[in-house]
C-alpha cells in the first residue's frame, strides 16, 4: 500500500468523459436549433454529385469568348494592388501615430489607436455596401473597401512591430542632437523596413483572396464574373472561373513568399 | 566644394528613381482599370458622409428582432470551427511527415494548399447551389475554410514533435494509434485550442458576410435592410455585428490567456 | 539473455559503420559499451530493440520461458511484441512532457494493453499502484502528478528508469543514461540501474569510463565498427588510449583523472 497523493487514473477518465459529454451535448443542442444535419452532407451527396456533373468539364472559352474575363482577372490583381499600396502608406502613417515610441503625445496616440481599432472592428459587408452605393458597384468600391480592411488588418501589427524596435540605435541619435523625425528615418525605419515590407507582400497575398470575395457583392474583377456566370446557371463557366481564380491564387502566393524570403533572408545577411 | 556634397547627396537616391516611377505607373494603370479616380473618389466621400447620416440613428425598436439572428450567426461560427478543427486534425496527422509516409503527405498538404486558394464565399456558393440556401451550406463552408488555416499550422507543430519521443514510445511496443493519443495529442491539444479560437474570430466575420450571400443570419438582416432601402435598421444590425465581434474576441482573448497560463490542464 | 551475431551495415557510400559485431549477455550481467565517436556504440543498440536493421547479421533475444527470437527476422507485430518486454532509457527527451510522471510511467505497458481500451479508457487503477511502486523505487513516488517537462534532467532519467522497471522486462537497453547529467545525479542513476541487472541483463552505451568501471560487470569497447574489446570493466590508461585516441581528453572527467582511474 502506499501513502502518496496522486490522482487516479478512473477519475481523470471520469473528468474527461464527462468535459467530452458536456461539449458534445452543446454542439448537439447548436445543431439541432440551427437545423443542422452534419450527416446530411453525406447522405445528401447527391446534391453534390449532381451539381459537380453540371460543373464538368469547366468551360475555358470564357477566356477567350470576349475581353471581360481576362480584364477582370487584371481588374483583380490591380484591386489587390491598390488596396495594399493605399492601405498600406495609410496604415504606416498611422502606426507611427500610435507607436508609443514615436508619438509622444498621448492624445493623438490615442486618438490613433482608436481609429485603428475602429478600421479593425467595422463589419467589412458594412463597408462594401456603402462604398457600392457612394461610388456605385464595380472595381473602385472594392478597392476603396481593401484599403479599409488593410488599415484594419496592419496597422495594429505595424504599430507593434514599431514599438518593437530596439531603443539603443534611437537613443543614440537622439543624444548627438538630432530631431524626432530624424530619429525615426535613421534608426526606427531601417529597422522595420524588411519586416514592413513582408507584411505589405502578404497582404497582397491575403487581398488577393478578398477581391476575389469581394467581387461578389458588385465589387468588380473576377469575382463579379464568377457570380454572374452562377446567377444564369452556367456552371460550366463557373469551374472554369474557380480554376483560373485558383490558379492565380496559388501564383500570388508563390510570388509573395518568394519575395519575402528575399527580403527577409537578405536582411540576414546585412 | 558645395557643388560636390550637393551631388553626393543626392546621386544616392538615383538606384530608386527607376522601382518608384514603375510603381507609379503600375499604380495608374492599376487605377484605369479599376475606374479609379479622384473626381470619384471626391463624390463618393460626399456621398458617403452624406449616406451615413441618413443611416443615422440606429432603428432601437428593431434591435429585438436582430437579436436571433446574431445569436445564429455565432452558432454558426461556432459550429463551423468545431466540425473545421475536427476536419483539421485528420487533415493535419495526413501531412505530417513524421506520422504518414511521403506520397500521402504530399497529397495532403497540396489539398490544403488548395483549400486556401479558394475564398470561404466561392466555396459557400457552390454549396448554396449543391443544397439550397440556409445554415448548412455555411456551417460546411466555414468548416472547409478552416482547413486551409489550420491543417497547416497543426501540420507544422505535430512535424515539430521531438522525434525521439515518438521513438521511444515505438521501443515500449506502442503501436501507431497508441503512438498518437498518448506522444501526438498531448503536445498538440494547447495549439489546437489556441488555434482554434483564433479561427472562431475570423469566422465570426466571415459568418456575418457569407450570412448576406445566404446563409443567414445577422449578415443577411443587414443585407436585406440595405436592399429595402431601410437604413435606420441597417444601422441597427451593424451596431450589433460591432458588439458581437467585439464580445467574441474578448471572450476569444481571455480563452488563450488562461490556456497559456493553465497549461498542463488537458 | 541476448546474443549479436555479426552485425554489419554499410553507409550509402560504402563506408562500413557495423562490421562484424559479436557479444553475449546474460542475466546477470551490466554491460558498459565504450568506443570514441563515431564507432558504431549506438548503433548497435539500436540494433538491439530493432530501431536499426542491420545489413546482416542477427540479434537473438531469450528469455527463460520461450526459445529465442531474432530481431532482425520478426514481423513488425511481434517486434512489437518483443519490444514490450525491452526496456529502454535513453539520453534525452523521451518523455511525454505534458503528461504527468505517473501516466508517463504507466505508457511503458501500452504494447501491453489492448489498443482500443488504451485509447479510450486509459489506465486502470490497479496500473496506477503498480506505476506508483516503480517510482517509488526510484523515490519519484512523490511527484507522480508533476508533468515530466516540469522535472530535472535527473527526475526525468528516473522516471524513465521506473518506466522500464513497469514493463517487467526481460531485458534492459540504455543509450548514454547519463551523458546529460551532472556527476551526483549520474551517480544515482547508476546506483539503480545497476541492480537490475541481477534480474535482466542490462545493455548500456556510456561516455563515462569511469562509470562503467565503478558500476559494470563487463565492458565492451566498439571502435570503426568493430569489437576491440570485452572484458573486464576496469581499463588501464593504455587500453583507454587505445581505444578513445585523441579524444580522450574530452571525454568529462569530472571527478576522476586517468591516474585515480587505473589506481581505483
Amino acid at each position: 500500500m502506499s501513502t502518496v497523493s496522486f490522482i487516479l487514473p478512473s477519475k481523470k477518465y471520469k473528468q474527461r468523459v464527462t468535459i467530452f459529454s458536456i461539449s458534445a451535448l452543446v454542439v448537439f443542442v447548436a445543431c439541432w436549433y440551427m437545423d443542422f444535419n452534419p450527416i446530411g452532407f453525406f447522405t445528401e451527396f447527391h446534391f453534390v454529385r449532381d451539381l459537380l456533373g453540371e460543373m464538368f468539364m469547366p468551360n475555358y472559352h470564357v477566356l477567350a469568348d470576349d475581353a471581360s474575363t481576362a480584364f477582370s482577372i487584371v481588374q483583380t490583381l490591380s484591386m489587390a494592388f491598390l488596396g495594399t499600396l493605399y492601405g498600406g502608406i495609410i496604415a504606416i502613417i498611422l502606426a507611427f501615430l500610435a507607436a508609443s515610441n514615436t508619438m509622444p503625445y498621448q492624445f493623438i496616440r490615442g486618438l490613433a489607436q482608436f481609429s485603428l481599432s475602429m478600421f479593425r472592428v467595422v463589419p467589412i459587408l458594412v463597408v462594401i455596401l456603402i462604398f457600392v452605393i457612394a461610388v456605385g458597384p464595380g472595381a473602385f468600391a472594392g478597392v476603396l473597401t481593401l484599403v479599409i480592411i488593410t488599415i484594419g488588418t496592419f496597422g495594429k501589427l505595424f504599430a507593434e512591430i514599431i514599438e518593437n524596435v530596439e531603443n539603443a540605435p534611437g537613443e543614440a541619435i537622439f543624444s548627438v542632437g538630432a530631431s524626432r523625425m530624424q530619429v525615426i528615418r535613421y534608426a526606427v525605419i531601417p529597422q522595420i523596413l524588411p519586416s514592413l515590407i513582408a507584411n505589405l507582400l502578404y497582404a497582397f497575398d491575403v487581398n488577393m483572396r478578398a477581391a476575389i470575395g469581394l467581387g461578389i457583392f458588385g465589387g468588380g474583377g473576377i469575382g463579379f464574373q464568377l457570380q454572374m456566370a452562377k446567377s444564369v446557371l452556367h456552371y460550366k463557366d463557373v469551374t472554369a472561373l474557380i480554376s483560373i481564380i485558383i490558379v492565380l491564387v496559388i501564383v500570388v502566393e508563390k510570388i509573395s513568399d518568394y519575395l519575402r524570403r528575399k527580403i527577409l533572408g537578405d536582411e540576414k545577411l546585412k | 566644394m558645395m557643388a560636390k556634397v550637393k551631388k553626393y547627396s543626392f546621386k544616392r537616391y538615383r538606384k530608386y528613381i527607376i522601382p518608384v516611377l514603375v510603381l507609379l505607373a503600375v499604380a495608374e494603370g492599376a487605377g484605369l482599370a479599376c475606374g479609379a479616380s479622384l473626381a470619384r473618389l471626391q463624390e463618393g466621400l460626399f456621398k458617403g458622409v452624406a449616406f451615413f447620416g441618413y443611416m443615422f440613428p440606429p432603428d432601437w425598436s428593431a434591435f429585438s428582432e436582430m437579436l436571433q439572428p446574431a445569436f445564429q450567426s455565432i452558432i454558426i461560427a461556432f459550429l463551423g470551427t468545431v466540425f473545421g478543427t475536427l476536419l483539421s486534425v485528420v487533415f493535419a496527422m495526413l501531412a505530417a511527415s513524421n506520422l504518414s509516409n511521403s506520397w500521402v503527405r504530399n497529397i495532403t498538404r497540396f489539398l490544403i494548399g488548395l483549400e486556401r486558394s479558394v475564398p470561404e464565399i466561392v466555396i459557400l456558393l457552390l454549396l448554396i447551389a449543391a443544397f439550397g440556401l440556409g445554415a448548412m451550406p455555411g456551417i460546411i463552408a466555414l468548416a472547409l475554410g478552416c482547413v486551409g488555416m489550420l491543417g497547416k499550422l497543426l501540420a507544422d507543430v505535430i512535424e515539430e514533435i521531438d522525434y525521439k519521443m515518438i521513438e521511444s514510445m515505438e521501443s515500449v511496443g506502442a503501436n501507431k494509434m497508441q503512438v498518437i493519443v498518448f506522444g501526438v495529442l498531448p503536445q498538440i491539444i494547447p495549439n489546437l485550442i489556441s488555434y482554434a479560437l483564433f479561427r472562431f474570430e475570423i469566422n465570426i466575420r466571415l459568418s456575418v458576410i457569407l450570412g448576406a450571400v445566404g446563409a443567414g443570419g445577422i449578415g443577411y438582416e443587414l443585407d436585406y435592410s440595405f436592399g429595402m432601402l431601410q437604413y435606420h435598421r441597417a444601422f441597427t444590425a451593424m451596431l450589433v455585428i460591432i458588439v458581437m465581434i467585439f464580445g467574441t474576441e474578448h471572450l476569444s482573448n481571455i480563452l488563450r490567456e488562461k490556456i497559456k497560463v493553465g497549461g498542463a490542464l488537458k | 539473455m541476448i546474443e549479436v551475431k555479426n552485425l554489419t551495415k554499410s553507409l550509402p557510400n560504402g563506408r562500413k559503420v557495423l562490421d562484424g559485431i559479436s557479444f553475449k549477455v546474460n542475466k546477470g550481467e551490466f554491460v558498459g559499451i565504450l568506443g570514441p565517436s563515431g564507432a558504431g556504440k549506438t548503433l548497435t543498440l539500436r540494433c538491439l530493440n530493432g530501431l536499426l536493421k542491420p545489413d546482416s547479421g542477427s540479434v537473438i533475444i531469450q528469455d527463460d520461458s520461450n526459445s529465442g527470437y531474432d530481431i532482425c527476422k520478426v514481423s513488425k507485430r511481434e517486434l512489437r511484441t518483443i519490444r514490450e518486454r525491452i526496456g529502454v532509457v535513453f539520453q534525452g527527451y523521451h518523455l511525454v512532457k505534458r503528461l504527468s510522471a505517473l501516466e508517463n510511467v504507466m505508457i511503458g505497458r501500452l504494447g501491453q494493453i489492448n489498443t482500443l481500451r488504451s485509447i479510450f479508457y486509459g489506465f486502470t487503477d490497479a496500473e496506477a499502484d503498480e506505476a506508483i511502486k516503480a517510482l517509488e523505487k526510484v523515490k519519484m513516488a512523490h511527484m507522480a502528478d508533476t508533468p515530466t517537462g516540469n522535472l530535472s534532467g535527473g527526475e526525468m532519467q528516473r522516471v524513465a528508469i521506473a518506466r522500464a522497471i513497469f514493463q517487467s522486462p526481460t531485458l534492459l537497453l540504455a543509450d548514454e543514461p547519463i551523458s546529460n547529467l551532472d556527476p551526483s545525479n549520474a551517480k544515482s542513476i547508476m546506483k539503480m540501474i545497476r541492480p537490475l541487472s541481477e534480474i535482466m541483463p542490462v545493455v548500456g552505451v556510456f561516455h563515462q569510463p569511469e562509470m562503467t568501471a565503478k558500476y559494470c560487470t563487463r565492458v565492451i569497447a566498439i571502435k570503426e565498427g568493430k569489437v576491440i574489446y570485452d572484458g573486464d570493466p576496469k581499463l588501464t590508461e593504455a587500453q583507454l588510449v587505445e581505444i578513445y585516441g585523441e579524444e580522450l581528453e574530452q571525454i568529462e572527467h569530472q571527478e576522476h583523472t586517468i591516474p585515480a582511474l587505473i589506481t581505483n
